[in-house]
């Protein structure tokens, strides 16, 4: 079998590499994806469209927001199929009972302690900055939901993950991780009550408090993102709490 | 309100996820009320669209307004083709959520509005797939489809339900990266997304491309694992024959059909009849590969005592009869695939029903433990029968109709072994579904008797099915009867859509471009 594998993988090669010298040249500014229409309106239209310096969010958020919503449903998604999978429940709503006494928690070492103390709030602080400098600068919210929920994931790595949940108990995370997703269709909804296409976010400029259309769309694709992070930094931690407790989310690792 | 219909047919399923999610962590007993409300919504708005498609012509819609130029932002585009077959999907979805009612209740308490959050979403994910007029947009959304898909079937009670799961998910990552690469060979060479304009982008290419036609091939290979068209059905039967009923009744019919469906798009409107007839001389091979396809889903089906399994081959089959269908480069040949799609849709879900039926009334999962069923369980028998006789193709059921167009395409260009393999498949199936009509009207013989599971004191307790579970199953078996009967206003439908397309757009017999 690891033969079949091999030529799989030698034709698979062989195939991707045959179209080569049919490629347009490396940073040809003629090739179809830099001439076409489309990128051109990006580089020349976003600032105009919606204010904001970092076209790669523009792009993201709101030219293909749509996309983009429905990556963060599959983030949602990825969370919930693994609690689907994974959680044990005995008929206990909302799952983890008070765990016997931090064990763990109670003996960590201080060094540890200090530095997640020190550590914790300057990333979070980090995160907010990622999640909302997210179209000025390289950000957004799935990058700074991964930062949020990767401090919650280090306070289950350095304290346990009983004190863990008691910062961020499982309700709460699945409740956050749907919110998540409802800002953002929330924001694609109104739009569509405010008479325009889904996600048109030039039409909010009435709900929101600002000047024109353009800045609108912009202070839109902070909210959008703010959904997104929610959703990714609940689903983080959700993971890696199931992950590491085998679903019975008690004890941990 | 009517124009935004594309849209809300996504949002009134995306919305019943998030509060089945939201209030049903609360208070389990919202679940199932939700879950009916959204699929009713969408059953709805889906027939607004197939009515706004037949008195207005093609839709398109354009999310967030970027409608100039065409490509920067994302277009969903529903013509006839589509409309049909997003119809199919929630009709499917509907009736599937009302047959798990109890099922999952009863199954996996606790899980109950994880398992609707999952469902809702897979429904979304197909019929998003569905509409979209962007190659990259119905990438994201197969992702959504798949990874829900894989977790319903993952949350079978059997561990083996979990070692299908995991090579399902080993086999449907490697078809959609391989669909995404094509994607973004296409990207490479065009420089838009959106399918109209790659159309329009490879019509405009001088000279031939090797990147268009290494991309042709990369998206189909990659949904070709995602149809389990042969020899890449490995991970099928045992993905959908472990799973939960409820689930093996809504991915069972829906994601091999919409993988179907969407090479179909990629032919039609992506790539164009005329480049993938005329510029590829693949119709030949692609014919040969759906004539071994059917064949080898019929020989398996037949060695199945598994019902379950034995559906699952028959699967493998059906996607065979689409898939030569579709590629012989005949009129007749491409509109039997397309209302074959919606056909076959619900003559799996009616098989998929019936034998979750049987495996809750009964405990049977296998053909010779049915004995005596038509005297236990005659109305679901009755449903099942329906639908038998559409895998067979007896009029006036769609399986009938759908086999017609089909053969008349393979006469028609030529292709003689497909319409053998069709007519063997026919036969096939004949035998096995009267193997299992005989075993349960007449029962078995004494002498064959062996191996029995129920005695005859639980035997006496056998009782009909409960109507949440019957009326799912009898719609079904209405809906192919109708489907059967209107089959020349769909077909007519099906053909609107088709016109302009070069090779298959008419239905003159000279369109034999593909033969070479």
């Amino acid at each position: 079998m690891k033969w079949v594998g091999l030529i799989a993988v030698i034709f698979t090669g062989g195939l991707l590499l045959s179209a080569m010298d049919d490629f347009p040249n490396w940073g040809d500014a003629h090739s179809p994806a830099n001439a076409s229409p489309v990128s051109q309106y990006y580089i020349e239209k976003t600032i105009e469209d919606s204010g904001v310096p970092n076209m790669v969010t523009a792009v993201l958020a709101d030219y293909r927001g749509y996309d983009t919503m429905f990556e963060t449903v599959v983030v949602l998604i990825a969370g919930i199929a693994i609690m689907a999978i994974l959680r044990v429940m005995n008929g206990v709503p909302g799952g983890a009972r008070p765990s016997p006494a931090h064990e763990i928690g109670d003996q960590h070492d201080i060094i540890i302690g200090t530095t997640c103390r020190l550590l914790i709030p300057v990333l979070q602080l980090f995160a907010l900055y990622v999640i909302a400098h997210g179209h000025h600068s390289p950000g957004g919210g799935f990058q700074g939901g991964v930062i949020l929920g990767a401090s919650f994931i280090l306070t289950a790595i350095a304290k346990g993950l009983d004190p863990a949940l008691e910062r961020l108990p499982e309700k709460r995370y699945v409740k956050l991780a749907f919110v998540g997703v409802v800002i953002y269709s929330g924001f694609g909804v109104a739009c569509l009550l405010l008479g325009e296409n889904f996600l048109d976010y030039g039409v909010l400029q009435v709900l929101l408090p600002t000047i024109d259309a353009a800045e609108a769309r912009s202070h839109s694709m902070l909210g959008v993102e703010v959904g997104v992070a929610f959703t990714v930094s609940a689903i983080m931690f959700a993971i890696y709490a199931n992950l590491a407790s085998k679903g019975e989310l008690e004890g941990g690792l | 309100m009517a124009e935004q219909y594309p849209i809300i047919v996504l949002l009134v399923l995306l919305f019943g996820a998030l509060f089945v999610g939201l209030a049903g962590m609360a208070d389990r007993r919202v679940c199932f009320p939700l879950t009916m409300t959204a699929l009713v919504l969408a059953v709805m708005v889906s027939v607004g669209i197939l009515q706004r498609v037949i008195s207005g012509g093609v839709i398109r819609y354009f999310v967030g307004g970027w409608s100039r130029p065409v490509g920067i932002g994302i277009e969903l585009r529903i013509d006839t083709i589509n409309a049909l077959v997003l119809l199919t999907i929630t009709t499917v979805g509907l009736l599937t959520a009302l047959f798990s009612f109890r099922r999952v209740q009863e199954d996996k308490t606790e899980k109950t509005p994880l398992f609707y959050v999952l469902y809702l979403l897979l429904i979304m994910g197909l019929s998003g797939m569905v509409i979209t007029g962007d190659a990259f947009n119905l990438y994201v959304l197969l992702e959504v489809s798949s990874l829900t898909s894989y977790a319903l079937i993952a949350m079978g009670k059997s561990r083996r339900a979990a070692v299908a799961a995991f090579s399902y998910i080993i086999m449907g990552t490697i078809g959609a990266s391989f669909y995404l690469l094509g994607v973004g060979y296409l990207y490479l060479r065009t420089g838009t997304l959106n399918m109209m304009e790659i159309h329009q982008a490879i019509l405009a290419l001088d000279g031939p491309s090797s990147t268009i036609v290494v991309a042709f091939v990369l998206i189909l290979v990659g949904l070709m694992i995602k149809m389990a068209f042969f020899p890449l059905f490995g991970w099928l039967p045992n993905a959908y024959s472990y799973c939960p009923s409820s689930t093996s009744c809504v991915v069972a019919p829906l994601m091999t059909k919409v993988g179907v469906y969407v090479m179909v798009r990629m032919m039609l409107t992506v790539f164009g009849t005329e480049w993938v007839f005329e510029n590829l001389q693949y119709t030949q091979w692609m014919v040969g590969i759906a004539v071994l396809a059917i064949l080898a889903g019929s020989v398996m089906a037949l060695a199945q005592v598994e019902l379950k399994k034995m559906f699952c081959y028959l699967i493998v089959a059906e996607v065979g009869y689409m898939v030569g269908g579709a590629w012989m480069a005949n009129h007749w040949g491409m509109v039997g695939t397309i209302y074959h799609i919606m056909g076959d849709a619900f003559m799996t879900l009616c098989m998929f029903l019936a034998a979750g039926i049987f495996v809750k009334q009964a405990g049977v999962v296998r053909i010779d433990q049915l004995d005596g069923m038509f005297r236990k369980m005659p109305w679901t028998m009755a449903g099942f029968v329906v639908g038998a006789l559409a895998m067979i193709g007896i009029p006036p059921t769609c399986g009938f109709f759908s086999k017609l167009y089909l053969i008349r395409g393979g006469m028609e260009s030529g292709h003689w072994g497909y319409v053998m393999a069709l007519l063997i498949s026919s036969l096939v199936n004949a035998v096995l579904f009267f193997r299992i009509f005989e075993i349960a009207y007449f029962g078995k013989k004494p002498a064959e008797g062996h191996g029995h599971h129920v005695d005859h004191s639980e035997e006496s307790v056998i009782k009909e099915a409960r109507p949440s579970a019957l009326i799912p199953l009898l719609a079904t078996a209405v809906i192919i009867v109708l489907l059967g009967l209107f089959n020349s206003n769909l077909v007519e439908l099906i053909e609107r859509s088709l016109q302009g397309s070069e090779v298959i757009g008419t239905r003159a017999l000279s369109s034999k471009g593909g033969l070479g």
